[in-house]
């Protein structure tokens, strides 16, 4: 105590910092720091869970990159992200404009919007995966069938199959980017808005001079937070494919489903490690490329 | 060149009635000045002159059209906000130049206006700044800037100096006072601030609880305050009122000292309100209306202020700055006959 006693205010304060800091240091070097290196280094090897694991320098990436499956996974991942991200932003600035204006039933839309957030992806897709059958089962192709329209072989075709399960993606992440981007609405002072009526802007020109701009932060913590969200996107792709994971023909087919069916159903770990260094990199470029693009100048 | 009339405006919002019709003729280039404690009703008026607020009835006219219906924008007014509602992600020149979008100049007419602007703001310097690299005075300019860069016919401000310090305010009054001189536009101008009404307006009024006290030049509400609410928020410190009751030769307070005070126009037995400013209720040594006990001194330099201990009740009196009374001292107050207020206690109102 005597030595403690002894310490200025500051290293007082930078001994309580450390203390304070340790355990989840140490806790993010074991769960974190460690497997993650582990992972790179087992990206080189030759494992099957079991046995021994061997070098085998850079076998798995020169394996991946020359096979046919990983170039249509790793299209299906981007074309998750560049439909995904857009779609939810535009679809959830849209609903965030008109219900900040808003005043009846305001609570209870806002809570409709955010209650899908709020579900189990697995209970959802599996909600999804039924409105997609076939009549009589498939709400969407019963009503197409009432309108004397042909069926649309939602989950079954190459073409429409990763839309149909993007959909429930962006539904279920609507709510929380419907929050988020009310909140940066309410930070926008309404003086601004009666500055520009005064000054005789249009709504059009009030969105795109004011509005939009002193949203940016919002932006663009949105765009990365939902552009990580869609190139890892797993739960409902899997659950709405499980008889097939991935879809006819891969068509839906995203990287970390990829990565699941290396390492748990083949057993290649080493080859699965080098897929999952291969998604990291992707998605440290995306944000990094991302967070440089939109930063303020 | 503008006028502006009110007549019968009234606002409401549901059931509660927040104006209760209010009527103001504001003179063509004239500087009128809303003030009153906050809820009083000011910054709605401005914000229904404004367009900002529907009218719930009467009327607005500008420049002799009804502009009960008409948008903001085709009133020909500018407005300076309190939190100046200059954009962030814009310069300075961007700023000043938005509310020209909608009119029809050129862009090198835009330009020049923009330039001749920030010349008599003195701007000229910080056209290509943004907003969070100036100070509070600066962006105050931009913000008038904006207003003016259209040459409207009336200037509205809400509070535009509230958000500045003590020193910056001071400043800033009196550059407003030199632009209105300088432009000749009207101006409409609300504040809290009785010293603000005071240093700037051509005509004051006195606004409290959506109804309209007095309007009258800075003098007029100094010097006859039509009632005892005028009375106390005009003036630092407010004016010492004294209840009394109009006895046979004099005044008889209700503390029990007698004044003496010209009692023609008033009937015997008619409760009164005397009004004295501590301005001039002075310390003296021999004569006096009446006297107390000094309880505080606040010294300012030039004067005292004395807190006087009247039988119980509390005046603020002037005394020297030089030679100030001592706490516990019994001092007499004497005021002149013409600085004495006078007021019905049951309606407030003032006696003439």
């Amino acid at each position: 105590m005597g030595l403690y006693k002894r310490l200025t205010i500051s290293q007082k304060q930078i001994v309580w910092a450390w203390g304070l800091l340790a355990l989840p240091i140490l806790f993010y070097v074991v769960v974190r720091f460690y497997p993650t290196a582990n992972a790179i280094a087992l990206s080189f090897q030759e494992w099957n869970l079991l046995g021994s694991r061997s070098w085998i320098g850079f076998e798995n990436y020169t394996k991946l990159f020359s096979d046919p499956v990983f170039w249509k996974v790793f299209a299906n991942t981007f074309i998750y992200l560049l439909l995904g991200t857009p779609t939810s932003l535009v679809v959830a600035f849209l609903i965030a404009y008109h219900l900040d204006k808003l005043r009846f039933m305001h609570g209870t839309i806002r809570a409709l919007y955010f209650l899908p957030f709020m579900t189990t992806a697995v209970a959802m897709a599996w909600v999804w995966r039924w409105f997609y059958q076939p009549v009589p089962i498939g709400v969407f192709n019963n009503f197409l069938a009432t309108l004397g329209i042909a069926q649309i072989p939602f989950l079954n075709s190459t073409t429409y199959a990763l839309p149909s399960v993007l959909a429930p993606a962006i539904w279920a992440g609507l709510g929380f980017q419907v929050i988020i981007f009310m909140a940066g609405l309410r930070a926008i002072p309404q003086t601004y808005y009666e500055a520009a009526r005064i000054d005789g802007i249009t709504t059009w020109e009030t969105l795109t001079e004011i509005t939009l701009p002193l949203l940016k932060p919002t932006i663009v913590f949105l765009v990365v937070f939902s552009s990580i969200g869609f190139l890892r996107i797993f739960d409902q792709v899997f659950n709405m494919t499980t008889n097939d994971p991935g879809g006819p023909l891969n068509s839906t087919k995203p990287l970390v489903l990829m990565i699941y069916d290396t390492a748990f159903n083949s057993f290649d770990m080493g080859y699965a490690a080098a897929q999952t260094v291969v998604l990291f990199s992707v998605l440290l470029v995306v944000s990094l490329v991302q967070l440089r693009i939109m930063r303020d100048n | 060149m503008t006028t502006v009339v009110l007549k019968n405006l009234v606002k409401a919002y549901g059931n509660t009635q927040v104006l209760h019709g209010i009527d103001l003729e504001i003179k063509s280039g004239e500087f009128v000045v809303l003030v009153g404690p906050s809820g009083c009703g000011k910054s709605t008026t401005l914000r229904m002159i404004a367009g900002l607020e529907e009218v719930t009835s009467g009327e607005i006219q500008i420049g002799g059209n009804l502009v009960n219906d008409l948008e903001p924008k085709d009133r020909d007014i500018a407005m300076v906000f309190q939190n100046y509602a200059i954009y962030p992600h814009m310069t300075v020149r961007k700023n000043i130049g938005f509310g020209l979008r909608t009119s029809k100049l050129s862009k090198t007419e835009r330009d020049q206006r923009i330039d001749e602007v920030a010349a008599i703001l003195e701007l000229t310097n910080l056209l290509e700044r943004k907003p969070n690299q100036l100070s509070g005075g600066q962006r105050q300019r931009v913000a008038m800037g904006r207003a003016m860069v259209r040459n409207p016919s009336a200037f509205l401000f809400d509070e535009p100096l509230s958000n500045l310090d003590a020193q910056l305010r001071t400043q800033m009054r009196l550059e407003i006072k030199k632009l209105h001189q300088r432009v000749g536009n009207t101006i409409i101008f609300v504040t809290h601030d009785q010293v603000e009404a005071m240093t700037m307006a051509d005509r004051i009024v006195i606004m409290k609880d959506g109804v309209i006290q007095q309007v009258g030049t800075p003098l007029e509400v100094f010097y006859q305050p039509a009632n005892t609410f005028v009375a106390r928020f005009i003036g630092a410190p407010s004016m010492n009122m004294l209840n009394g009751e109009v006895g046979g030769e004099d005044l008889q307070l209700d503390n029990g000292t007698r004044m003496s005070v010209p009692l023609n126009k008033l009937s015997k037995g008619q409760k009164i309100t005397v009004g004295l400013r501590p301005d001039d209720l002075l310390v003296k040594e021999n004569e006096g209306l009446f006297s107390g006990k000094v309880s505080l001194v606040e010294p300012l330099g030039s004067d005292t202020l004395a807190y006087v201990d009247v039988n119980g009740t509390e005046v603020i009196a002037k005394a020297s700055g030089r030679f100030p009374p001592a706490i516990g001292d019994r001092v007499n107050l004497h005021s002149a006959a013409e600085n004495i207020h006078l007021f019905d206690s049951n309606t407030g109102e003032a006696i003439q």
